[in-house]
């Protein structure tokens, strides 16, 4: 009996600890799985493990002036190599040791904030808008004197800028890089060969270019699992707006005369069958790659790394256009609100060598090697003064230049986390056409009980 | 005896202190933790908001963690019975003295060495592709149009498709443990039983399954114990957000404690914990029933 006693107990412990294990570090089960977005996407293959690269001279962190860096890349991203060599550059010119530790989506996401309230030393550190501002808010220093006294307005992006102080408070503490903005991606060639000479700007524009391009025998729009939820929020948010959006899902507000508008503008794209006939079942990224980018579908909804994903595929005779979300009738916001931002650089409010560390952020975030991080990774230039974007994503800057209105990830359709896989679901099912607009808002609702 | 007091002190104190810090701790802080509101995991105590059985009360009112639960039992059920089915059946074979043994053995275990993101890319943009899948492929070579066309990645079929990819690279770990179990077993009892008269069956019926018992019970402790962390294929097979057909308890808690996808969504460490402890609860159940339902004590051989 005592045996037994024993037995069960030790089963106990051994189950609790692996519970508490996997929720201490989701990460040492090694989440892996692709990331849909570079920039965006927190399941990459990586070892929560510190996957450390050291730039060659490193000091023990915090002698001498010397930086310890945390970084959301991979050593091997065309991002970590742009931001290799500026940290390799900074340390020639200034002397300066940097402890540069490419930690990756997942591990910094999971270990940051741990490493933090251990009291590492870390100077710097750089991930999403958002999540740097929202959820690690408490441990960045206010840079407004640091950008001051460089002068670092003088070439950043005014409406980056503008956001980074929007989440950071009303103050700035954080500097984007690596901007990105998400709306509708297009096939260049598919458009010409369906007569369509401007890019839509309102629903029923949409409605007649999916009409040509379904004419033309293409399929006009896909998507992926991923991203799905992006075009109800959108639709919602051009409706509504971003917070009453935000309302809705959080408050599971289903009732609301928009969701059933939106739901409704869907079915009519699905019955006129304008999406794929798989993206029921396009588990990312089937829809971008395998129909996309083999030119078989003409519209996605995506963020501007969207052609760098795919360029491989896509070859290098694929013209891309872009277009902001279109406008709705009746609906309170134009195609100059999207969700756009960055990943941006902070500085933990414990350091002792803030001056340094945004120093080294200027050297990453400006002049030369903003410009190589922009050609590495085929994406838009954060310093005003490299004008030149990459030929690739060059359609992308009349629509990043209009923005005036910034959504949160999804238009906020994301928000209430208990709801996404629901609303995922179903919207999927609502543009596969398996179910109607009425469905889709009961399937709501039923989950909202 | 005094001096040997001390030597017993000496010996059992690293291990004991180890043991301490690394598991009892955990468990402890897990276990407290259930009963706050937390914002990050490692927040000071201060931080900390009792909210009392709160916790548990949401999720057990978030229809969204129910359909993780129903998952993982189902998981742990129909996925329990098609591997231990599977595992027990390759065994009884690889273990009857077929000639290439070993390289049948290697080949029914490779998955288990493959990385599941490996795997789970095959199944997702291979075999269940609809344009141009091994499954739409096979079907439509025999003439199957209705099941050439099914999406097998949709809402409808999304679960099987996953419980079936994530049991095609378990049956090569609970064959191992089967096929050992089976080699333990003399031949002398098979030799004896086969003089007396009796058939293959009958001997699998009446000799390898009764010894087989302590191994069973092995299997689907393991088995209980990885379904209850079904997390990785989970991830895999709905990118960036969840899906309530692959949703799973530790997923439900990972996106409790780092926040769902790419929104910042709100966190709760606490939750998470109650998660856990929900879910060694359950550990503990399976392992004590199995106790029960499979004693092994009664044999020797």
């Amino acid at each position: 009996m005592k045996k037994k006693v024993m037995a069960i107990a030790l089963a106990s412990v051994m189950a609790a600890s692996l519970a508490a294990c996997g929720g201490g570090g989701g990460g040492s089960t090694t989440t892996a799985a692709a990331a849909p977005a570079e920039t965006k996407a927190e399941t990459t293959a990586a070892p929560a493990a510190d996957s450390k690269v050291d730039s060659g001279e490193a000091a023990p962190s915090g002698e001498g002036g010397s930086l310890v860096y945390w970084s959301m890349w991979e050593a091997t991203e065309p991002q970590g190599q742009a931001i290799q060599e500026a940290v390799d550059q900074f340390t020639a010119d200034t002397g300066i040791a940097v402890d540069l530790q490419f930690k990756g989506r997942t591990g910094i996401r999971e270990g940051l904030q741990p490493a933090l309230d251990a009291g590492t030393n870390i100077d710097l550190f750089d991930e999403d808008i958002d999540r740097v501002n929202t959820t690690w808010g408490q441990y960045l220093m206010d840079l407004e004197e640091l950008a001051k006294a460089e002068d670092y307005e003088a070439t950043a992006n005014a409406g980056l800028m503008a956001a980074c102080r929007e989440v950071g408070g009303g103050t700035l503490k954080s500097i984007p890089y690596q901007p990105n903005v998400f709306a509708f991606f297009y096939n260049q060639a598919i458009f010409d060969e369906a007569g369509i000479t401007e890019a839509p700007k309102t629903w029923a524009e949409l409605d007649a270019a999916c009409a040509k391009i379904k004419e033309a025998g293409y399929t006009p729009i896909t998507c992926d699992d991923a991203y799905i939820v992006c075009m109800f929020g959108y639709h919602m948010c051009r409706l509504v707006g971003e917070p009453k959006t935000e309302e809705i899902v959080k408050g599971g507000l289903w009732d609301e005369a928009a969701v059933m508008t939106t739901a409704e503008a869907y079915a009519d794209f699905a019955a006129k069958g304008y999406f794929s006939d798989t993206i029921a079942s396009n588990v990312w990224p089937a829809g971008q790659n395998q129909e996309l980018a083999m030119g078989t579908a003409a519209m996605y909804l995506n963020g501007s790394w969207l052609p760098n994903e795919v360029k491989d595929m896509a070859g290098d005779d694929f013209v891309w256009g872009c277009f902001s979300y279109p406008e709705v009738e009746g609906g309170t916001d134009g195609t100059d609100a999207a969700n756009y931002g960055a990943q941006v650089l902070a500085i933990n409010k414990d350091s002792k060598n803030a001056e340094n560390a945004f120093k080294l952020i200027c050297y990453i975030t400006k002049g030369e090697f903003d410009k190589r991080l922009s050609e590495l990774s085929i994406g838009i230039p954060a310093d005003s003064t490299n004008s030149e974007w990459p030929e690739l994503i060059a359609c992308v800057k009349p629509v990043m230049d209009s923005m005036n209105t910034r959504y949160p990830w999804a238009a906020g359709a994301e928000a209430n986390a208990d709801m996404t896989p629901i609303i995922k679901e179903n919207f999927l099912s609502l543009c596969g056409g398996s179910i109607d607009a009425q469905g889709f808002v009961d399937a709501l609702k039923k989950a909202g009980n | 005896m005094k001096r040997n007091k001390g030597m017993i002190i000496a010996f059992l104190a690293p291990a004991v202190s180890i043991f301490a810090i690394v598991f009892l701790y955990p468990i402890i802080r897990t276990i407290i933790m259930s009963f706050f509101k937390i914002d990050g995991i490692t927040d000071p105590v201060s931080k900390w908001q009792f909210t009392g059985l709160a916790n548990f009360i949401k999720l057990a009112n978030t229809s969204l963690f129910r359909t993780s639960m129903w998952n993982l039992f189902r998981i742990w059920l129909i996925g329990g019975v098609i591997v231990m089915s599977l595992a027990l059946l390759f065994a009884v074979i690889i273990t009857s003295g077929i000639r290439l043994k070993s390289f049948f053995r290697a080949v029914i275990y490779l998955p288990n060495i493959v990385s599941a993101v490996a795997l789970a890319t095959m199944w997702l943009q291979y075999v269940y592709s609809p344009k141009f899948g091994l499954l739409k492929t096979v079907f439509s070579k025999l003439g199957l149009t209705a099941l050439s066309k099914v999406q097998w990645l949709d809402n409808d079929h999304k679960f099987m498709a996953l419980l079936l990819a994530y049991c095609f690279g378990m049956v090569g770990y609970h064959m191992l443990i089967f096929a050992s179990g089976i080699e333990r077993i003399s031949s002398d009892y098979f030799e004896a039983a086969t003089l007396d008269g009796a058939d293959k069956l009958n001997q699998f019926r009446y000799i390898t399954m009764p010894l087989l018992k302590g191994v069973f019970r092995t299997n689907i402790t393991m088995w209980s114990v990885t379904s209850v962390g079904f997390f990785v294929w989970s991830q895999l097979f709905s990118t960036v957000t969840a899906d309530t057909q692959t949703i799973t308890p530790m997923v439900y808690m990972y996106m409790q404690i780092f926040g769902a996808g790419n929104s910042v969504t709100e966190r709760n460490s606490g939750l998470g914990a109650a998660i856990g402890v929900l879910l060694s609860v359950c550990v503990v159940a399976i392992f004590w029933l199995c106790n029960h339902l499979l004693r092994d004590d009664d044999l020797e051989f």
